[in-house]
């Protein structure tokens, strides 16, 4: 299975790069890696050398961040919940910071990783909302978040210490 | 005295353990006469994309947070609707799903040049999400391939000038800072 579809993986690769005369190309590498893992995968989010993804097996979801030299998965401990469901993230340049929304316990909860030091911290909403979608700025100190109020969208915008 | 490494690894972690308590306020800046989606930081934090309703078409606006003023975009008032949008360390570039026909698609304006960079798959695929790195050397798409979602990357590097943090290009051209 894994030469078939290692196969699919080059031809995708070969007509990506048919379909480019701007001189875009695949990175068949690495591309050819994340199809091998089996794993379904959404919501890419991109610093430097670090590759975040939501990717599900068996229908269950957890975040992934894969080293981009070396293509493999890096652990992130604490930064998964068997209990929560990931909604949206996004990585700082560097890869350290990554802010999240997840579901947990019926709650959506706004949260921050850090991965040097494996800590998770929830960050309120003021005024309370309902986060949905996160953008982190290069240094990671600057969150954007939509949120719902009242039935409406919003983007706050938080600085982070 | 053992004791003391653990005091002060404590004190240095103390703003995390809070975890909880550095309650975030909500920037000035906000746009509240309508509403937006989808945000998306400049690496260096001046710009903000956002997705709003415009006529019915949800289309990517850019602002500066700084004076809060519009930024006017060469090929992105068309082509709704709009999703996804992402942009580089300094702004220069701003990728964004949008629509030729039937099909969706990824562009990525180059705000400095002026040129667009629309970018194809092949087999049918539909991009759905996508990010840019910071110094736009990658991009990386979300796609449905075979009933699943699939994340595929990107070499930009062949087509654009790579942008790096605090505003340093490989060549600038006098005048034409976005």
């Amino acid at each position: 299975m894994n030469w078939i579809r290692a196969g699919c993986c080059c031809m995708a690769g070969l007509m990506l790069s048919a379909c480019s005369p701007d001189g875009i190309r695949p990175l068949s590498d690495l591309n050819g890696r994340l199809a091998s893992s089996g794993e379904a995968r959404r919501d890419p989010s991109l610093a430097q050398e670090w590759l975040a993804t939501l990717s599900s097996r068996s229908g269950r979801e957890r975040i992934e961040l894969i080293n981009l030299r070396s293509g493999q998965p890096t652990p992130t401990p604490g930064l998964n919940r068997a209990d929560a469901q990931p909604v949206s993230i996004s990585l700082s340049g560097d890869g350290e910071r990554l802010a999240l929304v997840r579901q947990r316990d019926g709650e959506t909860e706004l949260m921050l990783y850090r991965r040097s030091l494996g800590l998770m911290q929830q960050l309120e909403l003021n005024p309370r909302g309902v986060p949905r979608q996160v953008s982190l700025d290069g240094s990671g100190k600057l969150l954007a978040v939509q949120v719902s109020r009242g039935g409406r969208w919003e983007v706050d915008l938080i600085p982070l210490p | 005295m053992p004791r003391l490494p653990l005091i002060l690894a404590m004190l240095m972690t103390c703003p995390w353990i809070s975890a909880c308590a550095p309650r975030a306020q909500r920037a000035p800046g906000g746009f509240a006469d309508r509403q937006q989606l989808e945000p998306a930081l400049s690496g260096d934090g001046r710009l903000l994309a956002v997705i709003v309703d415009q006529n019915g078409r949800p289309t990517v606006q850019l602002r500066d947070r700084r004076g809060g003023g519009l930024i006017p975009l060469r090929h992105l008032n068309r082509h709704q609707p709009h999703s996804s949008p992402s942009l580089s360390w300094n702004g220069r570039y701003l990728a964004v799903i949008t629509q030729r026909g039937s099909r969706r698609m990824a562009l990525i304006e180059d705000r400095l040049t002026g040129r667009a960079h629309p970018i194809r798959l092949p087999g049918n695929r539909d991009p759905i999400r996508l990010s840019l790195a910071p110094d736009a050397r990658r991009l990386a798409l979300q796609v449905a391939d075979q009933g699943r979602w699939r994340v595929e990357l990107l070499d930009l590097s062949g087509t654009l000038e790579p942008e790096r943090p605090g505003g340093e290009r490989l060549s600038d051209p006098a005048g034409a800072t976005p």
